[in-house]
């Protein structure tokens, strides 16, 4: 499913981003240029209040920019309608959330085919189960979230994400509510997958350690993203 | 994908999260009112036809004053009816000492058809249920026959010409023409005696009846081939004719029943109203999630409504289930009433189960749906999409909703129309009366007389405004359905009190009138003797009156039939006037009609029409100047159409009066009998038991009924209570952050609880004693009068209901620390 290396995945043309807020128009960043390639992994870094956030939005399609394009896999996705956005990113896209955001419904082994049965696809439950064998949780896949620890319910979320094999996966402090060694793991994992899958990362992040551990490392100041 | 089975899950995960609970119980209690009614009203309709066809002896009977043609027995058997004659008429048995006139009723084997005879072997023996019918030679006398003739079963009666047996003691049977029961002893006898006896000829007073019964399909069809036949000699009866008053206490029950019914709806529609943004609202992040993992509208959308429906299920089968329960209970109350009863449909539990989706749809589908408008984005920004419930797109569903219920519950637009725009007024009037109180509170406090206490009250003026809305609507429930629901049902009962008139006496010669009237004067019976003509209505305005006019058959009949008029000069008691004015009192008015208001419907006469009686080949008019609403249940002697003084002064007239007889002068009625001859004694005493039974009986059901709107009642207090419940506890962990003991924060919950039940429970109180005046009044015809007492008692119980049932639900809050709560507050 990759695309062989070195060509963009994902790219933003000269994007801006304002919020209207009570005192006047709230500039975030505005013609932010940002080209990621097949494969490679990338960390975000920047203070809090700098806008990390509202990018790795931008680039999953959550939101629609203010000026400027987002291109995933070659699809202009500010061009596109809610629901289509909500299909490309169901294809292409995984996410990891610092809050986890597993449905408390559903066993880990539901919430890993969700995304799965969401697209359509057959034979969710093996593929799943897989994921979730990989992750280290196979035996565990009857549980509900509350049952299993953060450090599992991460893990539980990574296999979610990349169980449709997604060209990118972004995460957002996937580790900011994890200690220290659970953290590691989640780490070694998510760069075991783009080892395997040559999956694409895009983590945004205020641990350094992982950021180190990247190919690239941006920092967002002013609403510009610096080499760091 | 499988949106049902995800629609399902999740409904799970609701369910045992308990954020299911209030949205739940108030539909199923919704579903179980409405089944419960349905089932009630269906099988009991079913019985009372049933048991008025016990009281006829059999589905049909043709009756008249001549022998009745073969032809119509002969049809009936063609169609595989049961058939049974019978003959009636009165005279006099004989003993070696003594004499007695007697009912006698000669009837064939197959008599009654439906229904039963009860009979007794001694005068002092045990009842008991019998098929048979007196064999030849023998005759069946009840009891106080017996006693007065000084014979027991076993001696021999003279009956004309011949000599019979007594063979059993007749304790009931059915009461042919309409339940009222002759003073005259029954005494039964087989049909074949007759002829030998001698008694039967061509002048004697004997009343013919042919009886028919069967399958419903070929009694109507026999109905409608023998009725353009029968002429003017011979009429039709059908069962249940003839007692407008058990009718009419039959119908306000059922109109008590489907208004409670409906309260238990709109209440639990409006708990739903109340739970079901908070409900939404915790779904939130779960939506957000998935359409962050790929899910477009149209799937969450599935989803959604899938839940929703298999929560419609559920809700309408346990709901349903609960009704069943509840009908078998209330049915169990009404025992004695309906000893047997047809069996159940499944029409009702369909009924729940539509009713269900309709609230659901009505009022929860579409606040969920609009979920499917949850940004996604939202995974990365808590705050987004909380403002998607604001607005008031949803009411107009959820009001249309609550109407189509009430019109399916009333069957009748304009009664759903008038009962819908009193609910809804009712909620303007409310939430008027709680933004006053607060409007209020909030001058008090500028005046800075209560500081910190009223806080939380004006901090929160729209939430706490509606909240006193919704509390005041869940405590009006509460009072009326049990403070006025008690005293309707008071004023009801004493309607018929216990001097209500026990016998009628009919067939007094107008020269008896005023002896007879000094003589019940004498007796201290308060009572008159009223002047009663036979006439036909033959004529309105220029139009000739015939049955054939009217398509609906009972006002065919009706119009058949000779009218009962009288003349008045003051307006009866027990009636009261609708239209048009009473004639001036005293003189000799102009020739006016007044007319009871539902024969006036049925008719099609208004007042100004011009009506044409004929009284013994005479013929009498005069206009319809006044119609009236006549109370037949207070069991007076009532007319259906009253002239003026004036009017029938040459009309052939017999007088009639009704009075009430404590038993220990019971000697009066002999001396009524000895020195009236010609007058005619009509007991009612059996009858007016039967309404009484039915008022009491009809009271505990409605009690019962009472109970469930009660409990909805308490669902939307507690739902009230529970919006507001996350906000209160991020308040208390903050004010207990910054430093605030628990015991100031209970006090300032406790004053908050205080004024709110206090605020909503005033506005409910009077709420209630309006609604109860206005139910009473125009919707019970009772008098019953506003309680002003209503408002105080609110005001203190809902005080004290809202502050108990608020520190109980918030009772968590004071004992977790604060920084769970913060941190809780925040879980999605
Ligand atoms: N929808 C919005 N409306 C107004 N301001 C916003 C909105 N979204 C983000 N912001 C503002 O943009 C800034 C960046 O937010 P965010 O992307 O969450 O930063 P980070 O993730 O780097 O901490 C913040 O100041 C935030 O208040
Ligand atoms: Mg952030």
């Amino acid at each position: 499913m990759t695309a062989e290396n070195g060509s963009s995945v994902l790219r933003t043309d000269n994007l801006g981003m304002v919020f209207r807020g009570p005192g006047g128009d709230i500039r975030l960043f505005s013609d932010l240029n940002l080209d990621i390639h097949a494969g490679e992994t990338v960390a975000i870094l920047g203070a809090s209040g700098s806008g990390k956030s509202t990018l790795l939005g931008l680039l999953a399609g959550l939101d629609v920019p203010t000026g400027g394009r987002v291109l995933l896999a070659g699809t202009d996705m500010t061009a596109l309608t809610e629901d289509q956005r909500a299909v490309l990113r169901g294809r292409e896209l995984g996410f990891v959330f610092q809050a986890f955001h597993l449905l408390s419904g559903l066993t880990a082994l539901e919430n890993v085919m969700l995304p799965l049965e969401l697209a359509g696809e057959t034979n969710a439950e093996a593929r799943a189960r897989a994921a979730l064998d990989q992750v280290g949780l196979g035996e565990r896949t009857g549980h509900y979230p509350q049952q299993l620890s953060g450090g599992e319910q991460q893990r539980v979320a990574i296999a979610r994400a990349f169980v449709t094999e997604p060209r990118v996966l972004l995460a957002d402090e996937p580790t900011g509510n994890l200690d220290r060694n659970t953290g590691h793991r989640i780490q070694d994992l998510l760069f075991e997958l783009n080892n395997v899958h040559g999956t694409t990362l895009v983590l945004v992040t205020h641990d350094p350690e992982l950021a180190r551990r990247c190919q690239r490392v941006l920092s967002l100041e002013d609403g510009q993203l610096v080499a760091a | 994908m499988n949106s049902l089975r995800y629609g399902f899950r999740l409904l799970l995960r609701d369910w045992r999260a308990g954020e299911l609970r209030l949205l739940a119980i108030a539909l199923v209690l919704a579903v179980t009112a409405i089944t419960a009614v349905a089932w009630l009203a269906d099988r009991v309709t079913l019985a009372t036809e049933d048991r008025a066809a016990e009281l006829l002896g059999a589905d049909r009977a043709l009756v008249g004053n001549d022998p009745l043609p073969d032809r119509f027995a002969s049809l009936a058997r063609d169609l595989d009816l049961a058939v049974a004659r019978t003959l009636q008429f009165p005279s006099v048995v004989l003993t070696e000492e003594r004499t007695q006139l007697a009912a006698v009723r000669a009837v064939d084997p197959a008599y009654p058809l439906r229904g039963s005879l009860q009979v007794a072997d001694h005068a002092d023996g045990d009842a008991r249920n019998t098929t048979e019918t007196p064999a030849r030679g023998e005759v069946w006398a009840e009891a106080r026959m017996l006693i007065q003739l000084d014979i027991d079963v076993g001696d021999r009666i003279e009956l004309g010409a011949e000599e019979f047996v007594v063979s059993r003691v007749l304790m009931l049977e059915p009461s042919l023409g309409g339940g009222f029961q002759n003073l005259a002893p029954r005494l039964l006898m087989h049909l074949d005696d007759v002829p030998a006896t001698g008694l039967v000829q061509e002048a004697s007073r004997v009343t013919y009846r042919l009886l028919v019964a069967g399958d419903n399909a070929a009694v109507n069809q026999w109905q409608a081939r023998v009725q353009p036949d029968l002429g003017e000699s011979v009429s039709l009866e059908t069962p249940g004719e003839g007692q407008p008053a058990v009718e009419q206490v039959l119908d306000a029950a059922k109109r008590f029943l489907g208004l409670s019914a409906l309260l238990t709806v709109v209440v639990g529609g409006v708990a739903m109203l109340l739970t079901i943004r908070h409900y939404a609202s915790r779904h939130l992040d779960r939506v957000a999630v998935m359409r962050c993992l790929g899910a477009t509208e149209r799937q969450i959308g599935a989803m959604l409504t899938w839940k929703m429906v298999l929560l419609g299920l559920i809700t309408a089968v346990l709901g349903s289930l609960l009704g069943y329960l509840v009908h078998l209970f209330m049915l169990s109350l009404l025992a004695d009433l309906l000893p047997s009863l047809p069996a159940a449909s499944w029409r009702p539990a369909g009924v729940g189960l539509l009713a269900a989706q309709v609230i659901l749809l009505g009022f929860a589908l579409p606040t969920i749906l609009r979920l499917r408008r949850v940004p996604p984005l939202r995974v990365l920004r808590r705050d987004l999409g909380d403002q998607l419930f604001r607005g008031w797109s949803v009411y107009p569903l959820a009001l249309a909703a609550i109407f189509l219920l009430m019109w399916w519950q009333a069957g009748d637009v304009v009664l759903a129309i008038y009962v819908f725009a009193a609910v809804l007024g009712t909620l303007a009037v409310l939430a008027l009366g709680a933004g006053v109180i607060i409007l209020l509170l909030r001058r008090s406090r500028r005046a800075g007389a209560t500081g910190l206490l009223l806080s939380g009250l004006v901090r929160r003026p729209w939430t706490n405004t509606f909240q006193i809305m919704a509390l005041g609507l869940g405590l009006m429930a509460l009072l009326l359905l049990s403070v006025v629901r008690q005293d309707l049902l008071a004023t009801w009962q004493d309607r018929l009190p216990d001097d209500a008139p026990n016998y009628f006496l009919i067939n007094i010669q107008p020269d008896e009138a005023d002896s007879l009237q000094a003589l019940l004067d004498e007796q201290g019976l308060e009572t008159r003797v009223y002047p009663m003509v036979r006439a036909r209505l033959v004529g309105i305005n220029d139009r000739d009156v015939r049955p054939s006019d009217y398509p609906e058959p009972r006002t065919r009949r009706l119009v058949a039939r000779e009218f009962n008029l009288s003349w008045l000069e003051e307006l009866p008691e027990d009636n009261r006037l609708v239209a048009g004015n009473w004639w001036a009192n005293g003189g000799q008015p102009e020739p006016q009609f007044s007319m009871e208001v539902e024969l006036a419907e049925r008719l099609g006469v208004d007042v100004g029409d011009e009506l044409h009686f004929d009284a013994g080949g005479q013929r009498y008019t005069a206009q319809v100047t006044s119609l009236r609403e006549v109370q037949w249940d207070s069991f007076n002697v009532n007319f259906f159409v009253a002239a003026s003084p004036g009017v029938l002064d040459d009309a052939p007239a017999t007088y009639i009066t009704s009075f009430h007889l404590p038993r220990d002068q019971q000697r009066l009625l002999v001396r009524i009998v000895r020195d009236y001859p010609s007058v005619t004694l009509i007991d009612v005493s059996a009858i007016l038991d039967t309404v009484r039974t039915i008022m009491a009986q009809g009271a505990r059901v409605v009690e019962l009924m009472a109970l469930l709107t009660l409990f909805s009642g308490l669902v939307v207090l507690l739902a009230a209570l529970q919006v507001t419940r996350e906000e209160r506890q991020f308040e208390s962990a903050l004010l207990r952050s910054l430093g605030g003991r628990r015991a100031l924060i209970r006090r300032l919950a406790l004053t908050e609880f205080l004024l709110l039940g206090g605020a909503a429970g005033l506005l409910a109180g009077g709420g209630a004693a309006v609604a109860g005046y206005v139910m009473g009044n125009l919707l019970f015809e009772l008098e019953y009068a506003f309680n002003p007492w209503l408002p105080l008692l609110g005001a203190v119980g809902g005080a004290l209901v809202v502050a108990a049932a608020g520190l109980l639900a918030t009772r968590r809050l004071y004992r977790v620390s604060p920084m769970q709560l913060l941190k809780g507050a925040e879980e999605g």
